[in-house]
C-alpha cells in the first residue's frame, strides 16, 4: 500500500477542467485519489519530496470566490503555494462585480491576464461550467450552489482511504440536508463509483426530487439509516440555502436527525464520523462526539483537503500546458 | 385594390370546411371569392394567375401568443422586426401579450400600438389587454375601454393571478365583454426561486425544481371559476399532464374553455436542460417525458386547441448567465410553422389538424377574421412547400431575438408565399 502510494504519478484528466465528479471515469478518480494520498504522505512527513515546490512553479492560480468561504479558499491557497504556484485571491466584495460587471466579463477580464488555473466558487449551480466555455484557464469547481463540490468528495474519500485502507464495501450513510448539499452529490458519484455501499438519511422535506433514481437507499429515520454503518457522514443544515420552512425548527431537527453518542451506537462498533464543516453544533451533530478524536475524522478531513487540492491543481496544470504568453 | 388573383395547382387545406384536396382558389380585392377542386375552368381564369406547383395553400397562420419587445425593449425586438419575423414564419396575424414596458393596460396603449403597427403593413397585430393595471397582482385594468379599443382578449404575460376573488372578478367582467381570459397558470408558492422542472434532472444539476402541479393547481382553480362565472377561459402554454387531464374533463363537462401549448412542450423535456442549457430555460419550464407525451396526446385528441409560438424576445446577455440568473423565454415566431410541419411529417397530426391548431382555432377563440379558405373571408394565405428540408439556425432569423432551444435541429417545410388581404408579401 505504502509503496504504491509513494510511487503514485501525477493524475491525468481527459478534460481541461474539474467541474464535477460526475463525468469522471473511475481511473481518473482513482488517479486523483492515489496522487492525493501521495501528497498527504508528503504533508504528514511520511514521504519525502524535495521537488514539491517545482511542480507548479511559474504557474498562476486565481481563487475566484463569489460565495463566502474560509476553509476551502485557504485550503486551495495552501495547496497551490506548496506546489510553487503564484496565488491570487479575488473576493467579490473587492472586485468590479460589485460595480455591476457581469460574471462573464469578470471571467474574460481575468482570462486576459493568462492565469493557468481558476478556482471558482459560486452560489449558482453551473457557473464553473458556464465560465469554462469562455476562458482558456483550467477551471476547478470549488463548489457551485447545490450542484457539486468535487474536491470535498476527493478529500472525503482520501480521509476514508487513509483511515480504513479501502472504500469498496464500506457502508457509508450520508445524513442530513441532501436537497441543498453539493457535498452529498459529489460524494454520491465518487464514493458510489469506488464501490461504497451508500445510503441517504434525511427528513422527507429535504430529499431532492427523483432521488430514488440514483440507486441509493433512502431513509427518513436516522437510526435505521445508520444501522451498521462504517462511516456516518453528517451534512451541514444549509440554513442559508433553505427556502424557509422545510423543517419545523432546529430543535426538532436535532431531536429527530441530530447525531449523538446514543444514536451512534446503532452504527458499526468502530464507526467513524465525518462532516464537511462548518458544523452547526447542537443542530446536526452533538459537540461531544464531534470532538471525540477516536471517532471523529473531522479535523483529518481539513488536513486532507490540502492534499486532494494539490492533486487536482497538478492534474489541471498538466492538462493545460503553458498558454499563449505571446 | 388588388384585383383578381387565381391560385392554381394548389393543395388546399381548410380545416373549417374539412377541405384537403388539390384545387384552385380565386380572390378579388383581398377577399376569397371562390374555391374548387381539380383544375380551374376557363370561366375563373381572369386576373393574375399563380401556379402553386402542388404546394399547400392554407389560411395564414395566426399566432396567439407573442411577446413584443416594443415598446420598452426595442433592442430585443421592434414592431418591424417582429412583423418581418412573423411573415417569414407564414403568419398573417398575431396577438401580442400585454407585458411590455409600459404594460398594455389602457385603451390608449392599444390605440398607439395598433396605429404604429398599421403604418408598417405586413401581418396584422392584435393586442391583448392586461388583466390588471400594470400587471400588479390585484387591481383590475380598464378591460371595457380596452375591449372598445380592440383588445381581442385579456392576458397576463407570465403573471399568474394568485388571488381567487380577483381572478373571479376578471373572469366575470370579461364574460360581460365577451372576451376570453388568457391565463398563465402558476402557483407561485410552489415555484418560488425555481429554475426548472422538478425531477431527477434538477437534482442532478443542483437546480431548484418546481413541480408540474404548480401549473395544474391554478388551472383547476381557474376551471372552477370558469364554471362559476361562465367566462371563456383560455389556459396558456400548457406544459403539464395534469393540466391536460383537467382541461379534458372540463371540456367534457361543456365549460367554455380552450387551451394552447407551444412547440418546446411538444418536442422537448427537462433532460434538454442538462449542461445548464439556458436556451431551454422557459416559463413554464420544460417538463418530464410523461408530461410531454400528454401534451402530444392533448394536441391530437382536441384537448389543446392551439399551437402558439410563445415567442419571447431574449438576447445572449440575458442567457449567458448562471442558469438560475438567466432569463426565461426563447425566440419562436419563425419556428411555429416548421414545427407544426414536423408533427405532420412524424404522422402525429394531419395537415388539416396542423392548420386548425395554428390558424382556424386561434381565429375562432379570438373571434378574428381569417383562419379559413371559405369564400367571403379575407385572402390571408400561406403557400407551403412541405418537403424542402433545412436546418434551424437562429442567426438566420428575421427576429432580433435569435436564441431557440431548437438550434441546429433539422426541419422540413418552408413558406413559399404569403398573401395578406390578397397582397403578396415581400414584394414592393
Amino acid at each position: 500500500m505504502k509503496d504504491k502510494i509513494s510511487q503514485a504519478p501525477a493524475a491525468t484528466l481527459t478534460g481541461r477542467h474539474l467541474l464535477g465528479i460526475e463525468g469522471l471515469s473511475v481511473p481518473e478518480m482513482q488517479g486523483l485519489l492515489d496522487r492525493s494520498a501521495y501528497f498527504a504522505g508528503v504533508i504528514t512527513g511520511q514521504i519525502e519530496d524535495s521537488a514539491l515546490s517545482h511542480i507548479l512553479s511559474g504557474k498562476s492560480v486565481v481563487n475566484l470566490f463569489f460565495e463566502n468561504s474560509t476553509r476551502t479558499r485557504v485550503s486551495f491557497e495552501v495547496a497551490a503555494k506548496k506546489l510553487g504556484a503564484s496565488v491570487y485571491n479575488l473576493s467579490v466584495s473587492g472586485s468590479s462585480v460589485k460595480k455591476g460587471e457581469t460574471l462573464i466579463d469578470t471571467a474574460v477580464t481575468l482570462n486576459a491576464m493568462h492565469p493557468d488555473i481558476l478556482v471558482i466558487r459560486h452560489q449558482n449551480a453551473g457557473t464553473p461550467a458556464l465560465l469554462s466555455q469562455r476562458v482558456d484557464a483550467g477551471i476547478v469547481n470549488a463548489g457551485d450552489g447545490r450542484h457539486e463540490h468535487p474536491t470535498q468528495a476527493l478529500l472525503d474519500a482520501l480521509t476514508i482511504m487513509r483511515r480504513c485502507g479501502r472504500i469498496a464495501g464500506l457502508k457509508i450513510a450520508i445524513c442530513g440536508d441532501i436537497a441543498n448539499s453539493r457535498v452529498a452529490r459529489s460524494n454520491l458519484y465518487l464514493l458510489g463509483a469506488l464501490g461504497a455501499e451508500l445510503r441517504f438519511v434525511s427528513p422527507a422535506t429535504l430529499l431532492p426530487a427523483g432521488i430514488e433514481n440514483f440507486g441509493v437507499p433512502v431513509f427518513t429515520d436516522l437510526e435505521a439509516g445508520i444501522d451498521g454503518a462504517d462511516i456516518v457522514m453528517m451534512l451541514r443544515l444549509q440554513t442559508e440555502r433553505m427556502q424557509g420552512r422545510e423543517i419545523p425548527s432546529q430543535h426538532e431537527y436535532f431531536n429527530l436527525f441530530g447525531l449523538n453518542a446514543e444514536r451512534l451506537m446503532r452504527a458499526a462498533p468502530q464507526a467513524l464520523i465525518m462532516h464537511p464543516g462548518p458544523m452547526n453544533r447542537g443542530v446536526e451533530i452533538d459537540s461531544a462526539i464531534a470532538d471525540d478524536n477516536e471517532k471523529s475524522l473531522i479535523s483529518t478531513q481539513v488536513e486532507m483537503g490540502v492534499a486532494a487540492r494539490m492533486a487536482c491543481l497538478e492534474a489541471l496544470a498538466l492538462a493545460t500546458p503553458d498558454r499563449g504568453r505571446t | 385594390m388588388t384585383g383578381t388573383v387565381l391560385f392554381t395547382n394548389a393543395r388546399l387545406v381548410c380545416p373549417e370546411q374539412g377541405l384537403d384536396a388539390t384545387g384552385w382558389l380565386s380572390c378579388t380585392d383581398g377577399i376569397i371569392t371562390e374555391t374548387g377542386t381539380g383544375s380551374a375552368g376557363k370561366s375563373v381564369h381572369k386576373g393574375k394567375v399563380i401556379d402553386c406547383k402542388g404546394d399547400i395553400l392554407a389560411p395564414g397562420l395566426i399566432d396567439m401568443r407573442v411577446q413584443s419587445g416594443d415598446p420598452g425593449a426595442e433592442h430585443l425586438e421592434t414592431l418591424t422586426s417582429l412583423k418581418e419575423a412573423a411573415a417569414a414564419g407564414g403568419i398573417t396575424a398575431f396577438a401580442v401579450l400585454p407585458s411590455t414596458m409600459p404594460v398594455i393596460d389602457t385603451a390608449a396603449m392599444i390605440d398607439s400600438l395598433q396605429l404604429r403597427a398599421s403604418r408598417e403593413g405586413g401581418p396584422a397585430l392584435y393586442c391583448y389587454g392586461a388583466v390588471t393595471k400594470d400587471l400588479t397582482p390585484d387591481q383590475m385594468a380598464e378591460l371595457g375601454m380596452m375591449a372598445g379599443a380592440g383588445a381581442v382578449g385579456f392576458a397576463s404575460g407570465t403573471l399568474s393571478i394568485q388571488d381567487s376573488q380577483t381572478m373571479r372578478r376578471i373572469m366575470t367582467y370579461a364574460a360581460m365583454l365577451n372576451r376570453p381570459v388568457i391565463h398563465h397558470c402558476e402557483d407561485i408558492s410552489l415555484t418560488y426561486e425555481a429554475d426548472m422542472n422538478e425531477g431527477e434532472t434538477s437534482t442532478r444539476l443542483g437546480l431548484i425544481g418546481q413541480p408540474a402541479e404548480a401549473e395544474t393547481i391554478i388551472a383547476q382553480r381557474d376551471i372552477a371559476l370558469c364554471r362559476l362565472t361562465g367566462a371563456h377561459l383560455h389556459i396558456a402554454h400548457v406544459s403539464a399532464a395534469g393540466t391536460v387531464a383537467a382541461i379534458k374533463q372540463a371540456k367534457k363537462e361543456g365549460l367554455r374553455i380552450s387551451a394552447d401549448t407551444a412547440p418546446p412542450y411538444v418536442f422537448l423535456n427537462d433532460i434538454s436542460v442538462s449542461g445548464y442549457q439556458s436556451s431551454c430555460k422557459l416559463n413554464p419550464p420544460l417538463r418530464s417525458e410523461e408530461d410531454r407525451q400528454a401534451i402530444v396526446t392533448g394536441l391530437t385528441d382536441g384537448t389543446i386547441d392551439v399551437l402558439a409560438s410563445d415567442h419571447i424576445p431574449v438576447n445572449p446577455d440575458m442567457k449567458a448567465q448562471p442558469f438560475s440568473l438567466a432569463s426565461t423565454g426563447a425566440s419562436g415566431i419563425e419556428l411555429l410553422l416548421p414545427l407544426a410541419v414536423k408533427l405532420v411529417k412524424s404522422e402525429i397530426i394531419s395537415w388539416l389538424e396542423a392548420i386548425a391548431l395554428t390558424s382556424t382555432n386561434p381565429a375562432r377563440i379570438l373571434q378574428l377574421p381569417g383562419g379559413s379558405l371559405r369564400p367571403g373571408t379575407p385572402a390571408d394565405l400561406v403557400q407551403i412547400n412541405p418537403d424542402r428540408s433545412w436546418r434551424i439556425d437562429g442567426r438566420q432569423f428575421k427576429s432580433l431575438s435569435r436564441i431557440t432551444p431548437f438550434e441546429g435541429q433539422p426541419a422540413e417545410g418552408c413558406v413559399t408565399g404569403l398573401w395578406i388581404a390578397g397582397r403578396k408579401q415581400g414584394e414592393g
